[in-house]
């Protein structure tokens, strides 16, 4: 047992594809930034667990979303992103849909089919929404309002007014890390580990200070800067303020399931977390920052960079005890501590000895988000 | 005998927009409270009796239950008219007037855990139920968005000018709200969003540039004469279901596209250079006329969707079942789409292009 699931939760195929069908298809799925679709006849597709949706922009400039199988013989329907223009026609037999997913037309119908009711065999909707800029979907068209399932942790999440601060593309990353979602997730929400695994990346937040819980399935969590950080913080700031001067530290909230943010006073990002194999897991990381020109970054770099030089970002490892020049844990950049970590933890779950000992105080977000998983394929069941 | 209607005291009245109106308030008793719990955009009927004959006229609520405000019509003096004339004359606080409970499908119900983009189309009195609508959304929807286009003649006969402004004011971030004159005045300092009519370019202008956030996007339309029409043909031309566009219908302006059957023509087709006569039967498109004629015109989908078919119409005239395919501007220089088209002239020339 890893506290309250079993290895074969993190490794068997039967665990995953249980998680897919009952977690991952039957939630608030993560399918963008709102940028993402922005004009009519954009479209993207996303996979949402088992199912894979898309979601169109109409001429109202209202987003609809529906999966992405053609009534006909079942064919995925679109690519994943691209530009229609008022219709959406399956390349196999070119049945055609409207924007509203309704089909209007079958090529020689008549001759085909004799007598078609289309009003049967429309495009079958999903849900859509934008929440704190970001583009969800849900599989089941009658998933109700996004805040039953966001709303009570809306206000949780940092003063951030995502839709106002534009994409810091450059920062755009994929990467896949070899262990289960879960594991990526538990390394996320594991408080007890910042101060040590991050003692040199993440020391200018105050660990010992941060406030964390779960509202639901959801996982919230706000620390405030160490005072050496916090004293005339706009001077040390790498990037400029996107929250109010009254306002700091940092949010990293994972809402279920594994929709985590990070926003702190000078930028907002997520970080998705999606499971692609028992053992494999893909993170994907997008942020914004702050509505402000090329040179004020510059500045605002230039400026705190003395603070920096001084405070010392660095490797948990030194040097010399590096085994290579690219060794994560001498890298001082604790996205690569945290990817070792998870991957370092995966490898062991094979082993017949394999065993935990007692949890942290600062690992108990572990222990929950354990128990929602499993109330979660519990209730579905 | 009561007949369903209650007798109600006017708790107070108030002069609208310089008299042109007037806002009646009702004292509710305790007992029929529950009876007259209405909805965002419902109706009273009031009944009065005027030199012996009574009059029954509905209303349209301009208060709204869930901000907790009392039961409020808003009646603009219609020129000539009995009722208008006498609420705005005579009527006065204390006086007890014949109320029917609410009633009306023209309503938006609010909740808080919704969140929605509601969207606005008014014009003069046609705000009545909209405001109170709008505001149900602020108290009770603070997720939920909402954007008001407002047709008047000019600044000084906007109906609830000052509370719409103190929504602005208080709700800035949630409401927005764009005011169209048609006639403004030169000398009045006040600003508007557009000269001129809460017309097609208006509803496709308010909602470019307040596209939805929140993708359950609904919308309302109220307004007096074509206005309701216009609006919905705007909102459609969008291709906005029409599930999600609610109007207040009178009962007496339905109106529906009957199918049309064409009748039968002879039609001359210009075709890759070569012209041909076709007969086309009643009921029958001009595609189809082509395609039994033996002719190779061009078509895919035979839905109006692809605009493969496109023709001119050079003389006579056809009615499109479907026209999706065409943009506005290319109808108005004569294309159709001929899988679409059944002919309206006994007589038609057609150029492909």
């Amino acid at each position: 047992m890893l506290h309250h699931l079993p290895v074969s939760a993190y490794t068997s195929r039967e665990w995953f594809e249980r998680e897919q069908r009952h977690i991952f298809s039957n939630t608030w799925r993560y399918a963008g930034f709102m940028e993402d679709v922005s004009e009519p006849g954009q479209y993207i597709s996303v996979q949402a667990g088992l199912s894979n949706i898309f979601i169109v922009m109409g001429r109202d400039r209202r987003l609809r979303a529906f999966h992405n199988i053609c009534r006909h013989r079942g064919t995925q329907l679109i690519r994943a992103v691209g530009k229609v223009q008022k219709a959406l026609t399956c390349p196999y037999h070119d049945w055609t849909y409207d924007l509203e997913g309704n089909l209007i037309s079958v090529p020689d119908e008549e001759r085909e089919f004799g007598r078609l009711d289309k009003s049967c065999l429309g495009l079958k909707p999903a849900s859509v929404d934008i929440w704190k800029s970001m583009l969800f979907v849900h599989p089941d068209p009658d998933a109700g309002s996004i805040m039953d399932w966001f709303g009570e942790v809306d206000s949780l999440i940092g003063p951030h007014e995502p839709e106002t601060l534009p994409e810091y593309e450059e920062a755009r990353n994929t990467y896949e890390i070899a262990a289960n979602w879960k594991i990526v997730v538990e390394n996320y929400i594991d408080v007890y580990h910042l101060s040590h695994l991050h003692s040199s990346t993440l020391h200018m937040y105050d660990h010992a200070k941060a406030e964390y819980g779960f509202v639901g399935p959801h996982f919230t969590f706000w620390e405030p800067p160490v005072p050496d950080y916090a004293e005339d913080q706009d001077s040390k700031l790498p990037a400029p303020r996107v929250i109010p001067a009254d306002q700091n530290g940092t949010w990293v909230p994972m809402l279920f399931p594994g929709i985590g943010l990070a926003a702190s006073e000078d930028g907002w990002n997520v970080f998705i977390v999606e499971p692609v194999a028992p053992d494999l897991t893909r993170v994907t990381n997008r942020s914004r920052v702050a509505n402000a020109s090329a040179w004020a970054f510059s500045k605002q770099a230039a400026r705190s960079a003395h603070f920096w030089s001084k405070f010392g970002l660095g490797g948990k490892y030194e040097a010399d005890d590096a085994t290579s020049e690219d060794d994560p844990m001498a890298s001082g950049d604790f996205t690569s501590e945290d990817i070792y970590a998870c991957e370092q933890q995966q490898k062991s779950l094979s082993s017949p000895h394999y065993e935990v000992g007692p949890a942290a105080v600062g690992e108990s977000p572990v222990l929950t988000h354990q128990d929602v998983v499993l109330k979660w394929l519990d209730r579905q069941q | 005998m009561n007949h369903g209607f209650y007798p109600l005291t006017v708790q107070d009245t108030r002069e609208e927009i310089g008299g042109l109106a007037k806002s009646v308030i009702f004292r509710v008793p305790d007992e029929l409270r529950r009876i007259f719990a209405w909805r965002a955009g419902q109706h009273v009927c009031l009944r009065f009796v005027i030199d012996g004959h009574e009059q029954r006229r509905s209303y349209s609520i301009s208060s709204s239950l869930v901000s907790g405000d009392p039961l409020q019509i808003t009646v603009k003096r219609v020129a000539g008219g009995l009722i208008s004339n006498h609420i705005n004359d005579v009527l006065e606080r204390g006086d007890v007037v014949d109320v029917m409970a609410p009633y009306g499908t023209f309503c938006l119900d609010t909740a808080p855990n919704l969140r929605r983009t509601h969207y606005f189309f008014g014009a003069g009195s046609g705000i009545t139920p909209l405001i109170s609508m709008i505001r149900s959304v602020m108290c009770n929807e603070p997720h939920s968005t909402a954007y008001l286009a407002y047709g008047n003649r000019n600044a000084d006969s906007i109906l609830f000018r000052e509370p719409l402004a103190g929504l602005v004011e208080g709700h800035g971030e949630r409401f927005g709200l764009s005011h169209v004159l048609s006639a403004p005045s030169m000398w009045s300092g006040f600003s508007y969003w557009r000269k001129g009519t809460v017309d097609r370019e208006a509803v496709e202008a308010l909602i470019a540039e307040n596209p939805p956030y929140a993708q359950d996007a609904q919308y309302y339309v109220c307004g007096p004469g074509n206005m309701n029409n216009t609006v919905k043909a705007g909102l459609m031309l969008l291709d906005v279901p029409a599930s999600r566009i609610h109007m207040e219908n009178f009962g007496a302006e339905v109106e529906s596209d009957t199918s049309v059957s064409g009748i039968a023509a002879n039609a001359r087709i210009h075709l890759d250079g070569r012209t041909h006569d076709v007969r086309i039967s009643q009921n029958q498109t001009v595609l189809e006329a082509m395609r039994n004629a033996g002719l190779s015109p061009p078509y895919s989908c035979q839905s109006g969707v692809c605009g493969a078919c496109r023709a001119i119409v050079k003389d006579g005239a056809v009615h499109m079942r479907a026209r999706m395919a065409l943009e506005d501007g290319e109808i108005d220089n004569g294309h159709v789409l001929t899988c679409q088209s059944v002919p309206m002239t006994d007589r038609l020339s057609i150029q492909f292009d």
